[in-house]
This record gives C-alpha cells, sequence and structure tokens, in this order.
C-alpha cells in the first residue's frame, strides 16, 4: 500500500499527475497525501519513482479488499487462481486451442471501468446482474466470477462491492442470437452506473474474418465494429468446433 | 465450419471521418492506421510448457520485422531496459507483446511465426480493413475475433478525446490523463520534443505495447492545437 511519509514531503505535487485515478491529494503547500479509499494499489507511483525525495513507500497490503484490487490493478501481477497477468483472464487470446468461445456461441467481455475511469464493484455487480437476467453464463475462469455470491444472477459477495479497482471483466458467453438480449440489457444498465465501460464481442469466425454475429449486432442497432483483436489460428492444439 | 463468405465485411471509412474508441485504442481512423499491437500467448494448462526459447524466436521475429516496442510485463518493455536485460529474464512465464506501426511488418511478422510453427496462440488488434487483409496476405487464417462495441455508461466522467488517444495505448491504464496533459504542456512551451515526451509515457506501460511513434504524432498536433 503506497503512502507519503509526511516528513519527507516537500509537497512539490510532481506525484499528483503520475497517479491513474487522482488518488493523490494536496493537504496544504507543503504536504501530498494518498486518498486510500480512492488508491487501485496499481503502484504505478511506487514503480515509477513518482517522488523524487523518496516519500513515497509501499506498505504491506493488508486484507482480501486490498490485494484483490492490487492484483486486478497492477498489471505486473499474475492473479493465481487464473494463472494469468494483468486483469487474469484469456478472453479470445487464446481461444484457437481453449475453444471457451465455440462456433454458434458468442462471448461477452465487459471491460468495467475501462478506459480509465476506474470503477466501484457495486457498478460491476449492476452490469453483471442485467446481463445475467438474459441468459449471459459467466466464465468460471475468471475474476470476477470468484467472487460471485450467486454465479447464476451475477450477485456478488457484499463484502466486496465498495472495493475500488481500475478494471476489472464481466466476462461469459451465451447463443450468438441471444446477442441482441445482452445488448439491450446493456443499454438499460448503462444509465445506472457511476462509471464506463466497453465491450467487447468473441466469435469465431471463417477464413476471410467473417462472423454472422455481425449481422446480431446490425439487428441491435450498433454500427459494425471496425476494430478488433484478431486471433490468427497458430495456436496447437488447434479447436476447430 | 460453415459461415456466409463476405468478399468485403469491413469496409474503409473515409480517413479522419470517424472517431472510434476500442478496448485497447482511441482516436481519429486514420491515426489507427499506425498501430498494430501483437502479442504472443500460451494457455494455462493445455500449451503452456517449455515456452522461454519459443519466446526467443517471437523475439526474434518482432525484432527482424522491426517492431518499434516490445516487452514482457514481467520485465518491462525494450524502451525501460535495454533488450539484452528482457531477453535475460525471458521464462517460462513470459507474455511477449509488442507494436508495429505498418501493415507490412505485421505480415512479415505473421509469416515468420507461421514458418516456425511454435503452436503458441498469436494475436494482432489492430483496424480490421487493415489485419485482415495482412491475415490474408501472410497465409494464415483468422480464427477468433474479439470486436470491439466501444464505450458505455456514463462517458461524461472519461478525459477529452486527444487525451484518451494517448491513455488507450496502454492497455492496462498505467498513464494518467493528468501526466498527458502535463507532457503535452512541454511539448508546447518547447521544453520537450513530442519524440522525447512520447518515450517518457511508454515508460509507463510494462507490456511494451505503448506505441510511442503514434504518441508523438499525436503530442505534435496537441501542442500545436492548444496555442
Amino acid at each position: 500500500m503506497p503512502v507519503i511519509v509526511e516528513d519527507q514531503c516537500k509537497g512539490c505535487k510532481l506525484c499528483i499527475p503520475v497517479c491513474p485515478v487522482d488518488a493523490f491529494k494536496p493537504v496544504n503547500k507543503k504536504l501530498v497525501t494518498i486518498d486510500q479509499d480512492i488508491c487501485v494499489e496499481c503502484y504505478v507511483c511506487v514503480r515509477k519513482n513518482a517522488c523524487p525525495f523518496g516519500a513515497i513507500q509501499s506498505l504491506a497490503l493488508s486484507g482480501t479488499m486490498r490485494n484483490f484490487s492490487h492484483f486486478l490493478s497492477d498489471p505486473t501481477e499474475t492473479k493465481a487462481s487464473t494463472g494469468v497477468p494483468g486483469r487474469g483472464t484469456e478472453e479470445c487470446k487464446t481461444n484457437d486451442v481453449t475453444g471457451r468461445t465455440r462456433i454458434g456461441q458468442v462471448g461477452i467481455a465487459i471491460d468495467m471501468g475501462r478506459p480509465g475511469v476506474g470503477l466501484r464493484l457495486v457498478d460491476a455487480e449492476k452490469v453483471a446482474m442485467a446481463v445475467a437476467a438474459v441468459g449471459l453464463e459467466f466464465e468460471e475462469s475468471s475474476p470476477l466470477t470468484e467472487i460471485m455470491a450467486d454465479k447464476a444472477t451475477g450477485k456478488l459477495r457484499e463484502q466486496f462491492l465498495q472495493v475500488h479497482l481500475l478494471s476489472i471483466i464481466v466476462e461469459g458467453s451465451c447463443p450468438m442470437e441471444n446477442l441482441p438480449r445482452v445488448i439491450q440489457a446493456l443499454r438499460e444498465v448503462e444509465g445506472k452506473i457511476d462509471t464506463v465501460f466497453s465491450v467487447g464481442v468473441i466469435s469465431r469466425v471463417d477464413a476471410n474474418g467473417y462472423s454472422p454475429v455481425l449481422e446480431q449486432i446490425d439487428r441491435a442497432g450498433l454500427p459494425r465494429p471496425i476494430r478488433g483483436k484478431v486471433n490468427v489460428g497458430l495456436g496447437r492444439p488447434l479447436v476447430n468446433d | 465450419m460453415v459461415m456466409r463468405p463476405s468478399p468485403i465485411p469491413y469496409p474503409r471509412r473515409g480517413a479522419g471521418a470517424v472517431m472510434t474508441h476500442s478496448l485497447h485504442r482511441s482516436g481519429m481512423v486514420e491515426s489507427l492506421r499506425g498501430d498494430y499491437v501483437w502479442f504472443m500467448y500460451q494457455a494455462k494448462g493445455i500449451n503452456d510448457k517449455n515456452i522461454a526459447p519459443k519466446a526467443m524466436e517471437f523475439i526474434a521475429a518482432a525484432e527482424a520485422a522491426g517492431s518499434e516496442n516490445w516487452g514482457d510485463v514481467k520485465s518491462g518493455s525494450v524502451l525501460e531496459f535495454p533488450v539484452g536485460e528482457i531477453k535475460a529474464r525471458v521464462t517460462d512465464k513470459s507474455r511477449l507483446r509488442g507494436v508495429f506501426t505498418r501493415r507490412e511488418q505485421v505480415v512479415e511478422f505473421l509469416e515468420a511465426i507461421k514458418e516456425k510453427d511454435l503452436g503458441l496462440s498469436v494475436v494482432i488488434s489492430a483496424l480490421l480493413d487493415e489485419v485482415l487483409p495482412a491475415c490474408q496476405e501472410a497465409k494464415v487464417t483468422p480464427h477468433t475475433i474479439n470486436y470491439s462495441l466501444g464505450v458505455w455508461g456514463k462517458k461524461d466522467l472519461l478525459p477529452s478525446e486527444d487525451v484518451l488517444a494517448v491513455t488507450t495505448m496502454c492497455g492496462h491504464h498505467q498513464i494518467s490523463p493528468r501526466l498527458v496533459e502535463k507532457k503535452v504542456r512541454e511539448v508546447r512551451k518547447g521544453r520537450k520534443t513530442p519524440e522525447q515526451a512520447a518515450e517518457e509515457l511508454a515508460l509507463y506501460c510494462p507490456c511494451g505495447i505503448f506505441n510511442q511513434v503514434r504518441c508523438a504524432s499525436l503530442l505534435e498536433d496537441q501542442g500545436k492545437s492548444q496555442v
């Protein structure tokens, strides 16, 4: 947990712009402090030596919540349960060998708090519950799914709801023809949260890079996506179904 | 698999005509044309053994194609540490990724990796009307796409589009909007060149996918426009 050692702080404020979530707050002309309720434990300030006077020190993280925050917000850490760095999920990146998203299915990756806004997990719960209600099945190997009290409804364990993170992914899958319902659920919930989210739709494609999911996206009234992450099928053993 | 073929699935958009957000990158379309992120991935429990020598082959292919930035999230990027140091730290847990600025580099990289037949997953994140023709040229077959449906929710919390174009080049958002604004001010006042400011920002992205070439161009434009 990064903290300011008060008698080493000169109040120069050079640390303030380094923090991705604006947790550094000036107390007066000679002192800056870190709002621990806002800090997401990303450790950017520590890794990048944001204080030229060495006033930022790192204390051992205490408690499940602070550790959860840290592992999801610091990309140099690896989530032990999934074995994946970053936000601890592989989504489409290894789908050529995991077959996580099969033909006829779509994977949905709702990147909560992204880009760069951050979130309280209570907002991730609202979104998770909205998409669960229209049939999204959550990915088992996902950090958010691990803290759900009820994987059928998307309800999170109460003690996590106020945890502040840089981002976390609501990840699941459903039959392709259900995608418009998921999109409608997202439309309804987006006005009820105090953050942003980025949406990715994962689908198998043909040799031309085409997927009928694009027609479902049309049907939902959204513009055709122009950007994507393309898994080029070089992983082995290759999943073909 | 049988799916309806689509000869022109992703029509090109006009230069600068559309602002786009994506899971990884934001900005004007024409700016995004010089931006291709590559990833090497092993799948836990499936093909995650003996990764270090394969990772070295990926590095060789990326270097041969002239990857402008690359790194291993556990070690940092080549803009932060000497290349030899990053290579020396490669392990079976390494996850490599980097960035190209031209489609020709993507083609060369994919051809090389296909030839080496290393069995690890490869992902290219870019505009689809750039990356899919690159796949065709390199004779690799797209398997799965994660399509970006953009940003939703309380968008008034977002920084300006200019700032987002820079911050989203670190996918883990380790670069704060205030830091970008500071660098734009430094460029505008002539204290730093756009290239210097871009390389300083790149140091905050431990993965090595920050495109400092595109960033310098963005900072130069922003420095001029805010006078």
